[in-house]
């Protein structure tokens, strides 16, 4: 997305969490731009770059905080490969 | 002295920390939960008590309600509530300690003054925090609300050695949203840990009815409530959310049935719900106002731009709607936190610009308001690096004068390296913070960043982009960074490099600059000071005192009051030293702004005069009055206190007591930067001299590698009396005694030119003992002669009775007159008459029958018995008349 704005040296990598519940997407900006998607198993996907293993503790956190369930964390093949 | 990082002065009066500390009540509309109630009875014999789960699982209401019935069974309890800013052991340990104390009045004080000792460490607080517990005869139980916002290694840590030397009363209790990184499996393992977690926590259907039911009234069906219980899972505050959008609703069925069967996260749906009910100025209200970690009236208003904020409040309070109060005023409120995230989000989504608009009005309020730690958070919230680096500049001098290092250190960690070398004033302000904190590098960065700075005309700086918005600062910059340098060349030990700084900052320091100047005395009275320039020091901390007294700077006076009564001493002015304490307290009485830090040192050193003149009674008396204000000790009251208290045990005859409290002693050692001119291993190596452990004494020689050749300077002069002493002790042979004396002659010469009234006194005495020992009893008696006559107008006596018997005898000596040899000079006796054994000879040669003699000695009749036999045997005789007269021949 906006990784080759700030500059190469930043790897963002891509991350997939899904969580239980579906969260409106009022939450993107509380989740600092990152997507959210609602399946129809009653689970929401957040996706989206993440720039180091500290920024995905923090938005982990950042769930934990509002008291969803964590489902599943994925990392996604850079595209191309 | 020159830089006292660890206490804050004003420790009372904090509404943070009083916030903080507060135990929250229990909430009303309570759900009694027999069956965690029940559970929770086994906390007495637990170490831990872990409530782990997410947000809004009731942690906290369970432990408030829990506890406030143990407190009914005469436990204490002492309550912390963190926030991210706790996660730093110099922060996290004083809460605690604070909260113990609110607790149990007294518990904690001696850790807390350890803690308030720079550089004491985390182990020596933690066991001494131990011990104390371990005097407390009833359960305590000290509950860290919101742990999971600790993740510093260090607090961990000591939490773990805590953990692992809890006395039998006393227990943890963490609640937390995760699993905290501590020994929990051992725990588990050994019963220690008692657990509540997520499933427990979980509201039952019978629970949920007595909830919906009875304490909120709704009258809900028992199908309505199986479906919401199933819904929210038994989430407390999921419930609690569907029981305020349903109270006063005609269509709870539907509604019910309108969000059971879909999947949206159900806390932000009821939440929205519960938002939509309330009127749109409540809604803004909570919207605004969920940018602040703590509610108060005056400072809602300023954020929300309106007024009535206090009524506000009161009223969410009344309704029950997620505000907890943090005081017993109904002062300080702050969000239920789960409820605040949900707000925030909200808050962002509708407005993206609103948050940091609102931040920065916080920001104001708080830099209005005296609190200028919550103005920088605010202000860095809101995106204000400038502003938030403002406030910090704006705050130094109260900082400094208050002593916050702990807070310094935070504002040093907050703002961007890169701000702050844009600005010379704040980056020699976090200067200090830094040097405390050993980060050498960057003082040096800052400290020539601000050298180029000044170096620039005026016009250059404004080019260059430099900022000052405290230009009253930037006057003293250059007087502050001389004085840097000066205390940086005393860390690494440069005297004259010390010096060298200090004379620069009389030179560059505006005149009225009083606190620069007084700093750079004080600096220039330590060199001479360590230097052995007594008189020099004293004239320089003279003047220093002068220059803090016009600058209205009382808090650290006292400090140098240390040093120059210090001085006296070592001049041998008991008397002088005596009214420099004297007016110590009487400064420290006039002060108004509360109680002044070094006072209780002040009593310390009135002990130790007390001490060395013999009066033992007033000198517990003064520490005892020490020990009631130890909070208000300096850097060196732990170790000063503890030494003139192994000093009293020493003249109590109780050697292996004094070696306990100079060990302590040692633990907790720090001069100040002062010269360690009595060294704590010194002390230990005469105490195992009267001790009899020769062996321990010569060991303590060996490690500090003296020898009677050492060029001689003032700063080891103790350390080499020592030396002689141990010497002497130590099975001397002739050509020792010689090496001995030649240095003792050395040190006397040298404490003479350098006016050291005290040393001459006590090398005097030593060698009375050396000459003794060699035999020469009429220059011993002299040497002793002289040293007694120095000693007499100031009442010096334990600088003698310490050296032991052997020296005893030969005052008694010059008393009536006639010598007693020395033990070894017992001619024509291979194995010569020990002191008791001379005791019970001279008995002997009395009227006095056995029976007699044994009281006289305060010994038993065996003893007494064992004693006379022995002194037969070395005497070659069989009965006491016998004795009497080889005694009288031996001329014994």
């Amino acid at each position: 997305m906006c990784a080759h704005h700030i500059g190469s040296y930043v790897a963002f990598v891509q991350y997939e969490i899904r969580v239980k519940g579906h969260l409106d997407s009022r939450w993107a900006a509380w989740f600092d731009g990152l997507s959210l998607t609602r399946a129809d198993d009653g689970t929401t996907v957040i996706r989206g770059p993440i720039v180091d293993q500290a920024a995905l503790h923090g938005l982990l956190q950042k769930l934990r905080d509002i008291g969803v369930p964590l489902i599943a964390l994925t990392q996604l093949r850079p595209e191309g490969e | 002295m020159v830089h006292t990082p660890g206490v804050s002065d004003d420790r009372q009066a904090n509404p943070l920390v009083e916030t903080k500390l507060h135990i929250p009540s229990p909430r009303r509309n309570l759900v009694t939960r027999p069956r965690l109630q029940v559970r929770l009875a086994g906390a007495a014999d637990a170490k831990l008590i872990l409530v782990s789960a997410p947000a809004g699982f009731g942690k906290t209401t369970l432990v408030t309600s829990w506890l406030s019935t143990v407190a009914g069974d005469g436990a204490a309890v002492a309550w912390v509530s963190l926030d991210e800013r706790d996660n730093d052991p110099a922060l996290f340990w004083p809460y605690v300690l604070a909260a113990l104390e609110s607790a149990v009045p007294g518990l904690g004080a001696n850790a807390r003054a350890l803690l308030d000792t720079a550089g004491a460490p985390a182990d020596a607080v933690l066991a001494t925090l131990v011990n104390e517990l371990h005097g407390v005869n009833r359960d305590v139980f000290v509950v860290l609300d919101d742990f999971h916002v600790i993740d510093h290694h260090d607090v961990q840590e000591g939490l773990t050695y805590l953990l692992d030397h809890l006395p039998e009363r006393a227990h943890l209790v963490l609640t937390s949203r995760a699993d905290p990184p501590l020994p929990l499996p051992r725990l588990r393992v050994r019963g220690e840990l008692l657990e509540i977690r997520a499933a427990d926590l979980r509201f039952t259907n019978d629970e949920a009815a007595a909830y919906l039911n009875g304490a909120m009234g709704l009258a809900l069906t028992a199908a309505d409530i199986a479906t919401l219980e199933a819904r929210t899972e038994g989430w407390i505050a999921a419930l609690q959310l569907a029981a305020l959008s349903m109270q006063g609703r005609e269509d709870v069925a539907d509604f019910i049935a309108g969000f059971a069967g879909d999947d949206r996260f159900i806390v932000d749906y009821l939440a929205g719900e519960v938002l939509q009910r309330q009127p749109e100025s409540v809604r803004r209200f909570l919207l605004q106002t969920s940018v602040l970690d703590r509610l108060q009236g005056s400072l809602c208003d300023a954020v929300t731009g309106t007024t009535g904020g206090k009524a506000a409040l009161d009223a969410l309070n009344r309704e029950n709607l997620f505000v907890i109060p943090l005081d017993d005023r109904r002062e300080w409120y702050r969000y239920h936190h789960l409820f605040a995230d949900v707000l925030r989000a909200r808050l962002l989504d509708e407005d993206p610009h609103a948050p940091a608009e609102l931040h920065r009005r916080a920001a104001d309020w708080f830099a209005g308001h005296g609190d200028p730690s919550s103005a920088i958070r605010h202000a860095l919230a809101a995106g204000d690096v400038d502003r938030a680096a403002d406030v910090a500049e704006m705050g130094l001098p109260e900082l400094r004068r208050s002593r916050e290092d702990a807070t310094m250190r935070a504002w040093v960690q907050l703002i961007p390296e890169d701000v702050v070398r844009l600005r010379p004033v704040l980056a020699i302000g976090f200067v200090g913070a830094l040097m405390s904190t050993g980060a050498l590098d960057r003082v040096d960065d800052y400290l020539r960043g601000a050298e180029q700075w000044l170096a620039l005309t005026p016009t250059a700086r404004d080019a260059a982009g430099m900022i000052v918005v405290d230009d009253a600062q930037l006057r003293t910059l250059p007087g502050a960074i001389e004085m840097y340098r000066a205390a940086l060349a005393l860390m690494a030990g440069d005297i004259v490099c010390t010096v060298d700084h200090a004379r620069r900052v009389l030179t560059v320091a505006a005149d009225d600059d009083d606190m620069g100047r007084a700093a750079a005395y004080a600096l220039l009275g330590l060199a001479a000071w360590s230097e052995g320039d007594l008189d020099s020091a004293f004239a320089d901390y003279t003047d220093s005192i002068a220059r803090m007294r016009r600058a209205g700077h009382i808090a650290d006076i006292l400090g140098c009051s240390i040093a120059m009564a210090d001085i006296r001493v070592a001049q041998g002015r008991l008397r002088d030293a005596q009214r420099l304490y004297e007016q110590g307290l009487q400064l420290a009485a006039d002060y108004q702004a509360g109680p002044l830090r070094g006072t209780a040192d002040m009593y310390v050193g009135l002990a130790e005069i007390l001490r060395e003149r013999d009066d033992r009674e007033a000198a517990a008396e003064q520490l005892q009055r020490a020990q009631e204000l130890e909070l208000f000790g300096t850097r060196q009251y732990p170790y000063r206190s503890r030494a003139v208290r192994a000093g009293l045990q020493l003249a109590a005859g109780d050697t292996a007591g004094c070696l306990e409290l100079l060990e302590e002693a040692e633990q907790v050692y720090d001069t100040d930067f002062s010269p360690a001119v009595r060294p704590i291993g010194a002390r230990r190596a005469r105490a195992y001299v009267l001790q009899g452990d020769v062996n321990a004494a010569r060991a303590w020689v060996r490690e500090r590698n003296l020898s009677t050749d050492d060029e001689l300077r003032y700063v080891t002069e103790f350390e080499h009396i020592t030396l002689a002493i141990v010497r002497i002790n130590d099975a001397p042979g002739e050509r020792d005694l010689q090496q001995v004396g030649a240095m003792l002659d050395r040190l006397l010469a040298s404490a003479e030119a350098g006016g050291r009234g005290s040393s001459v006194i006590e090398i005097l005495a030593v060698q009375a003992l050396a000459f003794d020992a060699r035999g020469d009893t009429p220059r011993a008696l002299d040497a002793l002669r002289r040293a007694l006559t120095l000693a007499e107008p100031e009442g010096y006596v334990q600088v003698f009775d310490s050296l032991g018997p052997r020296l005893s005898a030969l005052r008694e000596a010059l008393v009536t007159g006639s010598a007693r040899p020395h033990p070894k000079q017992q001619q024509g006796l291979v194995d010569p008459l020990s002191e008791r054994e001379l005791d019970v000879m001279r008995l002997l040669r009395s009227d006095l029958s056995g029976p007699d003699i044994a009281r006289e000695l305060m010994v038993s009749l065996n003893t007494m018995r064992t004693h006379t036999k022995n002194i037969y045997t070395k005497l070659g005789v069989n009965n006491r008349r016998e004795a009497v007269r080889r005694a009288e021949e031996l001329g014994l």
